[in-house]
């Protein structure tokens, strides 16, 4: 008979997984909002620490690193981009871009493999 | 009755042996960086600054270009960590550019790792067109 592992574990980056978190982690902190300048520093707080602990729940092999940015709508231009020196069969990255009529919001999500 | 006893015969580490065969690399379990080789935060925001410095300084936005300038930014800066050989070291970069427009921008970060090895380093630059800022992130690899 052959031992059944039970459920693999994940030990490279599944990047569909991190993108479903993310989204959730906005849309319920910033879901139906409109820019405000002085809730904008907690929301950031809130998006990047609500993606953390989704993602800490995966139990995965992982250390993450999380960066939010949140932009008003004006017409101005924003870019990213990101070079990393890892390991690409087990590390991954995930960038997802959200906007409703006021804002933008980037969120970049970086897994490490341990 | 004879009782015997004889020392524990002491082996030389194998390290020692100059022997021609192939070398067997040992492991060292090293779980946690040398001090000196611990990642450097200062010397990183340096390289950081120098490089935005020389890549935008007297730039306007331009949408056409600008996407360039990230990148280029990015992989310059790592290129550049590369380069100071910190060991057994992951390194993650990212560069935001945006325009200035009299709009508001937040950005935040927070991250799941070891505090006792890794660490993040950043600096920003701003000019009457330009905003820009650089992360480097290094996470020891176990």
């Amino acid at each position: 008979m052959d031992d059944f592992d039970g459920e693999e574990e994940a030990t490279t980056f599944v990047v569909d997984d991190v993108s479903n978190v993310i989204k959730e982690s906005i849309e319920n902190t910033i879901g139906g909002n409109a820019y405000q300048h002085n809730k904008v520093n907690q929301w950031t707080s809130n998006v990047v620490e609500q993606c953390l602990n989704q993602l800490t729940k995966l139990g995965r092999p992982f250390k993450y690193i999380v960066t939010a940015v949140i932009m008003q709508k004006n017409g101005a231009g924003l870019h990213t981009a990101s070079s990393c020196y890892w390991d690409n069969a087990t590390d991954g990255s995930c960038t997802l871009r959200w906007e409703n009529k006021s804002m933008y919001c980037i969120v970049s999500v970086f897994g490490l493999a341990i | 009755m004879v009782s015997e006893s004889e020392a524990p015969t002491s082996r030389q580490p194998s390290a020692h042996s100059m022997t021609k065969e192939e070398a067997v690399p040992e492991s060292t379990y090293v779980i946690r960086p040398n001090y000196a080789n611990k990642f450097k935060k200062t010397r990183v925001k340096s390289i950081i600054s120098k490089v935005i410095a020389q890549t935008l300084e007297d730039k306007n936005y331009d949408p056409d270009e600008v996407g360039k300038w990230t990148q280029d930014i990015c992989n310059t800066v790592k290129e550049q960590v590369k380069q100071l050989e910190f060991e057994r070291y992951k390194v993650a970069v990212q560069c935001v550019i945006g325009e200035q427009r009299g709009n508001g921008a937040k950005m935040a970060c927070r991250c799941f790792w070891d505090s006792d090895t890794d660490n993040y380093a950043q600096d920003s630059y701003t000019n009457n067109s330009i905003f820009c800022v650089v992360a480097v992130f290094g996470v020891y690899f176990y």
